[in-house]
Parts: structure tokens; sequence; C-alpha cells
């Protein structure tokens, strides 16, 4: 594949539109897809909370409200949310290390597209039959469920692809390819939160994979994995499911944390606190994340004799955890804080983070779990701590690098409405959701008792408040990157290599192969210094 | 792309000989032991520790892993790790 | 293999400071998930195995499956017979080699047709038992790597033959390599925990 032509990138957008091997293109291709992807599971969430609005079907039936929750979820965590990531990871990782682009620019395009057929596929899943029977696709239910779980399982597999070629690419790029001078101990947070991600792409989804191959044995080939009463087993299915799900779980927040520790260093002008304990704790959080998977099982039936490691390993991942929070709090503390966009978003993260991981602390103990699994308390959790959390960081993150990949700057006071809109859509949303749940609300209910309908009458406002308020965002985006002022190379006065070079970068991102003589939040330290010199003589 | 050069330590042509020789006999062993009628908790830890054996040999020697970097190394035995740990557990269940 | 970064020889530095080559890295990185993977099929296998033992199990026939894993082992070695050739400059070594490992892997492929033959003439199949349907899937998973495993050392063999690799440039070989060799140890654990344990 050879070199494209050297235009500024965001010139043509027809680039966009076919293979490319440059990592930016590919990154923004990510970005893009996803997004649609986005509000195609949020049109789906909308009719879900229309028709909880009151108690009664009114909109759909059972089967139907099936396989909006079935299809609302599989689109956010498969199409969204992952993919997402990967693309910040795709467009920022060979800039932080000075990097030209990955070390596999073609397997690069490949895992992005991956990504189309595998959302045609989803989509068309939709007319066959679509798949009704959660995201996590219990068995023997989904060996039995129409046709389009069939289209699912392989939709699930293109992505599954996608993200270990994706998660090979991260790996090899930060470890092969750092400009000189840039050690581990100087890589910014956000390459530290993606190698811990990727590490997890790359050992945990080869599992979901065997799991779905399973499952497409039993719809096709007439296999009996699944078949309860001649010697199969359900039990496995879970097992190798959430085998790969828990680690999906951080997959989903361990970049998010990392934009994050971008963003409130240069908003706070202090350096991070804490940067190993954050840089050791992503690692720690994804190697604990592989033993706790059992913990989305503590009603099924497993032997008791593991429940008990279970509990024990899932309430310990809430300290690096807190590691984390705390020097997030650390880092603005008595800083000279700056309430941009992105600012307002990472700090929203973190409150909604903290609401989510701490309920998540709740349902580890299994007395608890006992009697709120598979009620709206689940639904809640979840929901702060991807939506209120990961969604806010993505949020945070294409506001913050907006002027890097468009070369315009965006809309402040429409990303403050958004924000606001945002913030208390969230938590109008959900926060009932908590008590709804304890009350006793099942999930998955296209009805539900009448003592239950203030609570779900307000969730629902929440959501439409959620649904409006990406109007600003993405009038925001598409006008801004159409006709907004021209961003300078350094518009936020950050340290990290990206900023160091024009917005939006050329062909190979730095003229000269950078040299680094320092580290990425030195903010007050030092004066600060926006030129990387190659010759090694060159000082701070 | 650049190929490293071979390490001083990495065996000759004979050494690659000596070690199929030593995994075709320990395949043949195993093959002879599964003809004998041994109690399953011989056998098991028996054919473990042999295809061990012949996985490591393999690895090490036909795959580098023992001349080239450390890294490598980990980078396989880690999810090896993984899988034994979740085939125990899929064994209680 | 990859022409994209042959003209920065600083653009790996760092990897090479580690003593890493970023192709073989990624070969590695990509086969730490082959190991997952054949490790759920394998977890499901002997969760079957030890949980809903099937009387079909004692149909398997070790002496023909052992000549088999002879077959691949031999294969291994004249794998990295041809790596070893190639390193010395020797083409036509190299080339010899890679076709008789295509022989050697297409005779292990063949016995393996043979044994899912005769126990499917013996009434086990995908459908027999949870027996049958995770033999099956295991074993047929491997034969399918084994299978592309051919197809990539054909193409590897073509490029031999096109002058492609030489003693300083022969990355995509050993790439090959550590491939066909993984897929060999993968049959060494199956036919462990199939036949003999």
């Amino acid at each position: 594949m050879s070199a494209e032509p050297v235009a500024a990138p965001t010139s043509n957008w027809r680039r966009y539109f076919g293979w490319n091997t440059d990592h930016k293109v590919i990154g923004v291709q990510y970005m893009v897809t996803t997004f649609l992807f986005f509000l195609l599971g949020g049109l789906l969430a909308v009719l879900i909370r229309t028709e909880l609005a009151r108690p009664g079907q009114d909109l759909v039936d059972g089967t139907q409200f099936n396989r909006l929750f079935t299809n609302h979820g599989s689109l956010m965590i498969f199409l969204w949310i992952i993919p997402v990531l990967a693309g910040f990871g795709n467009y920022l990782i060979p800039l932080m290390i000075g990097a030209k682009d990955m070390a596999f620019p073609r397997l690069n395009a490949l895992s992005y597209w991956l990504i189309p057929p595998a959302g045609i596929l989803m989509i068309v899943s939709f007319f066959v039959g679509a798949a009704d029977t959660g995201w996590t696709a219990y068995v023997p239910l989904s060996i039995s469920a129409p046709d389009g779980q069939t289209l699912w399982a392989l939709s699930i597999v293109l992505l599954g692809v996608s993200s270990i070629l994706g998660g090979i690419n991260f790996i090899a790029t930060v470890v092969t390819m750092r400009a000189e001078g840039l050690t581990f101990g100087r890589l910014p947070l956000f390459v530290w939160g993606m190698l811990a991600t990727a590490l997890l792409m790359v050992v945990a989804t080869p599992v979901l994979s065997a799991g779905l191959v399973l499952v497409a044995m039993d719809r096709i080939a007439g296999t009996l994995f699944f078949s309860v009463g001649v010697g199969g087993d359900p039990i496995l299915w879970q097992n190798l499911f959430w085998f790969y799900s828990h680690p999906a779980v951080y997959i989903m927040v361990l970049p998010a944390m990392g934009i994050v520790s971008e963003i409130l260093p240069v908003f706070a002008r202090k350096p991070i606190f804490g940067y190993k304990a954050i840089a050791a704790s992503s690692m720690a959080i994804a190697i604990l994340g592989m033993l706790v998977w059992a913990h989305h099982m503590f009603a099924s039936g497993m032997d008791p004799r593991l429940r008990i490691p279970y509990m024990i390993t899932s309430m310990i991942i809430a300290v690096p955890t807190g590691v984390k929070i705390f020097s997030w709090l650390g880092t603005i503390w008595d800083g000279k804080l700056r309430f941009t966009t992105p600012m307002l978003f990472a700090l929203g993260f973190i409150s909604m983070f903290l609401i989510g991981g701490i309920t998540g602390i709740f349902l580890a103990s299994i007395p608890v779990d006992l009697h709120v699994t598979d009620t709206y308390f689940v639904v809640a959790h979840l929901h702060f701590v991807l939506f209120g959390g990961s969604v806010s960081a993505v949020y945070a993150g294409l506001y913050y690098w907006f002027p890097k990949i468009t070369g315009r700057m965006y809309d402040e006071r429409l990303g403050k409405a958004h924000f606001w809109m945002n913030f208390i859509g969230t938590n109008l949303a959900y926060l009932p959701m908590f008590l709804v749940g304890l009350l006793g609300m099942p999930r998955r209910v296209a009805d539900y008792a009448p003592e239950f309908t203030s609570l779900n009458f307000l969730a629902s406002i929440g959501a439409f408040i959620l649904a409006i308020s990406t109007v600003p965002f993405l009038y925001n985006a598409i006008v801004s990157w159409a006709t907004g002022p021209k961003a300078e190379a350094n518009p936020w006065r950050a340290r990290t290599l990206e900023w160091q070079t024009t917005s939006p970068p050329p062909a190979h991102n730095f003229p000269v192969p950078p040299h680094v003589t320092g580290g990425p939040y030195d903010y007050g330290e030092q004066a600060p210094s926006t030129s990387l010199a190659p010759a090694p003589a060159a000082g701070k | 792309m650049t190929a490293e050069p071979r390490p001083a330590s990495s065996p000759r042509r004979s050494g690659y000989l000596l070690i199929y020789g030593i995994l075709a006999a320990l395949t043949a062993a195993e093959i002879w032991i599964a003809t004998l009628s041994l109690a399953a908790a011989v056998r098991t830890p028996v054919f473990l520790t042999l295809s061990f054996f012949k996985a490591s040999l393999v690895a090490a020697f036909f795959m580098h892993l023992k001349s080239d970097s450390r890294y490598y190394l980990l980078i396989f035995l880690l999810p090896v790790a993984v899988v034994v740990v979740f085939g125990l557990v899929m064994l209680i269940r | 293999m990859t022409q994209d970064a042959a003209t920065h020889s600083g653009t790996f530095a760092a990897g090479r400071a580690l003593g890493l080559d970023h192709l073989k890295l990624g070969t590695w990185l990509f086969l730490a998930s082959e190991v997952m993977f054949f490790g759920g099929l394998i977890a499901a296998f002997l969760h079957y195995k030890v949980n809903s033992p099937s009387p079909q199990a004692g149909l398997l026939s070790v002496p023909l499956v052992g000549a088999n894993t002879f077959v691949l082992l031999t294969s291994s070695f004249t794998v990295v017979q041809g790596l070893a050739a190639i390193r010395r400059g020797k083409r036509g070594g190299l080339m010899a080699y890679l076709a008789l490992t295509i022989l050697l892997g297409a005779a292990f492929l063949a016995g393996q047709a043979y044994e899912f033959s005769s126990l499917y003439r013996e009434g086990v199949t995908l459908q027999s038992s949870v027996f049958g349907s995770s033999f099956f899937t295991l074993t047929g998973f491997h034969g399918m790597h084994v299978f592309t495993g051919l197809v990539w050392a054909s193409s590897t063999l073509l490029r031999a033959a096109r002058g492609h690799y030489s003693a300083e440039d022969h990355g995509g070989v050993e790439v090959f390599g550590l491939y066909w060799h993984f897929v060999d140890i993968v049959w060494i654990v199956l036919f462990t925990i199939i036949y003999l344990v």
C-alpha cells in the first residue's frame, strides 16, 4: 500500500470514505461511524423509555420490547463504546508517542473496515427476526431465538476480530515506536490506559469468540453444547460470555479514565497527582479484571465454594479505582481551574463514575446482589459507569481534541449547553432507577406495577433530555468542522506531544522525529517549552 | 523488514535434529503408555508431564523462545496461565 | 513483508532497544490471542469430558492419530530447517523444506479426514452426543488452522521462488514458522487431552 499524497488531512473529505492507512484518517472513521451507531442505539433507548414512561404496553408488545433492549445494549457496547475508544487510541497513540503511524498501518485499516459490515449485519438482523435475548444472549433461549440471533453472533465475531487486531497494533506500537527519550515513565496516562485496555482486548476477546462459535454451532449445525437433558450445559455459555464481558467493561472504561487523566492537568495547570499510581492502577485493574467474571453469575446456581473468592476479588478492584479517583482529586486540588467544556465533562465523569463505581461494590457483595440482581438497580449502576462515566469521557475527548483533529475550534457556549443538558439528563434518567430497583422492579420488562410509575416517568424525562442534548453537540461538531475559527497548534497550552505539531497534524505527524526530554504533565514547574528539538542537546 | 541476527545461543541444524529426535521419542513413549492399562490417577499426570515437555521443546527451540527476548516468553505464558486458571474453574462446575 | 516502515530505520528504534522486532512482537501477540481462543474451546471440551462423559469417546484410535502426531511434529522440524536454510542464504533449501512441510501438513489433514470419516461411520457426529459436538468442533478448528497454514506455506514458497527472502531479510519466513509451530503445539495439547488422558 503506497503512501497517500500529502494533502492537508481534513480538507479532502473523500479520504474518509475509502481504504486509508493513515491512523488519523482511521481514527476519524472510527469516531464518526461509531457515533452513528450511538445515535441508533439511543433511538432504541428513547423507544424503550417511551414505553416505560407509563405502565401498560402502549408502544410495543413484549417480544418487540425484548428486541429493543437486546439491540440497544448490543449496539451501545459492541458498535459504540468499545470501538469509539479504539478510535481515540488509533488517532492519539502515534501522536502521543512521537511516532509517524501505528506499527501495522494496513492491519489498522482492516480493523476499522470490519466495523461497517458488522454494523450492517446487526441492522439486517432486525429484519429477519431480531435477537431478543438480551445482549447477554443466555442459552438455551438464544439457541431457539429467531434468525437474527445468528447474524448478531456473526456481527460480534467480526467486531471481536477488529478489537483483537487493534489491541495487537496498540501494544506493538507503544512498545516499539516511542520517540527518543519517551521512556515508559514519561508515557501519557491515556497511552497507559490504552496499553491496559489492549491487553484485555487481546486476551479476553477470543474467549467470547469461542463461546459464540459454540452458540453458532448449536444454532446452525445442530450440536448439543447447550442442550439440557443430553449433557449440554447452559452455564458454560455464561462462563465463556462473562469471561470476556467483565474485562470488556474495563475495555470500556480504562481509555475513558485515560482521557480524564489527560484533561485535568491541562485545565488545572498542575502536574497530575500520582502519575505512577494511576499508571500502575490501570494495569492492576486490567489484570484483576480477568479474575472476577463470575460475579455476574452469583444467582445462577454456581458452586457455593466459588462465590466468596469472586466477591473478594471483585471488591479488591475498588482499590486501584479509588487510587485514580483520589489522584484526580489531588490533581485539581488548589489548581488554577478553567471550566472549559472538556473540563466540565471530565469533572462530570468523576462524579458520575463515582456513583456507578460505588454501587458496583454494593453489587459485589453477594447478599446484596442476590436481592438486586436483574433489577433496575443494576441498570442504574451500569448506566452511571458507562453513560455518566465513559460517554462523558468520550465527549470530553471529542471537545478536547476537536481542534487538533479538525484544525478548527468548536463553539464553547454550545459545548457548555450540551454539558449541562447531558449532566442533568443523566442524573434524572438514572438516579430514579436505583430507587425503583431497590423497590423491586425487575429489568428487561415492558410493563411494571403501578407503584413504580412516578420514578419511571422521571427517568423517561431524563432520557428525553439526553436525546435532545445530542442536538447542540451535533450542530456544534458539524458547523464548527466546516466553518469554525481556525485552531492553533496548541490552543490549550498542553504538553503532550500531539499538541507540539500542527492542527491538524501533517501526513507523518512530525516534521522531524521528536526528542523528548521531560514528562507530559510538568505544568508550572518550569518554563513551558512548545518545541521539542530533534537533537539531544536541547533543554526543556 | 530486517531480520534479527542469529543469536549465538540458538541451535544449529544438528541441534534441531536432536530436539526432533527427543520429540519423536516422547511421542512414541506416549503411544506405548496409552496401550498399558494404567489408572487414571497415574495416566493423567504422566501424559500431562510428557506433553508439557514436548510443547516446551517446540516453543523453546523451534520457536526460539529460549534464545530470543524474554518478553516474547511472557507474552506467550500469560495467556497460557490464564487459560489454565479458566480451564480449572470450568472443571469444577 | 511490510514495506511501510522500510525507509524509516529509526521508526522502531525503541523496540530494538528492548531487543524486540515489531513484526515478531505482533506475531506473538496474535499467538497469545489464539491461545485464548483455543483455550476457550479446550475448556469447553474438558468441561464436557469431565461432567458429561460419553461412551462414544471409547471409539477414538490412539495408534492412527499417534502416527498423525508424528507427521505434524516432523513438519515442525522441516519448517525450522527451512528457516535455518534461509538464514544461511540457501533459497533452494528453504523451498525444499517448505515443500516438504506442505506435503506433511496435507498428509496430516488427510489423516484427520480419515479419522473423522471412520468415526462418522461408527455413529459419532456433531449431533450424536456432546462428545461428538465438542470433539469435532475442537479438532475441526485445529484442522482449519492447519489448512490456513498450508495456504500460508504455499504463499511463502511462492515468494521464496521469486527471490523474496535472503539471509538478511526473511522475517516473513520466521512469522510463518511461529504460526506453524504454534499449530503444532496446539495439536500436542489436543492429542493429550482428547486421546491420551
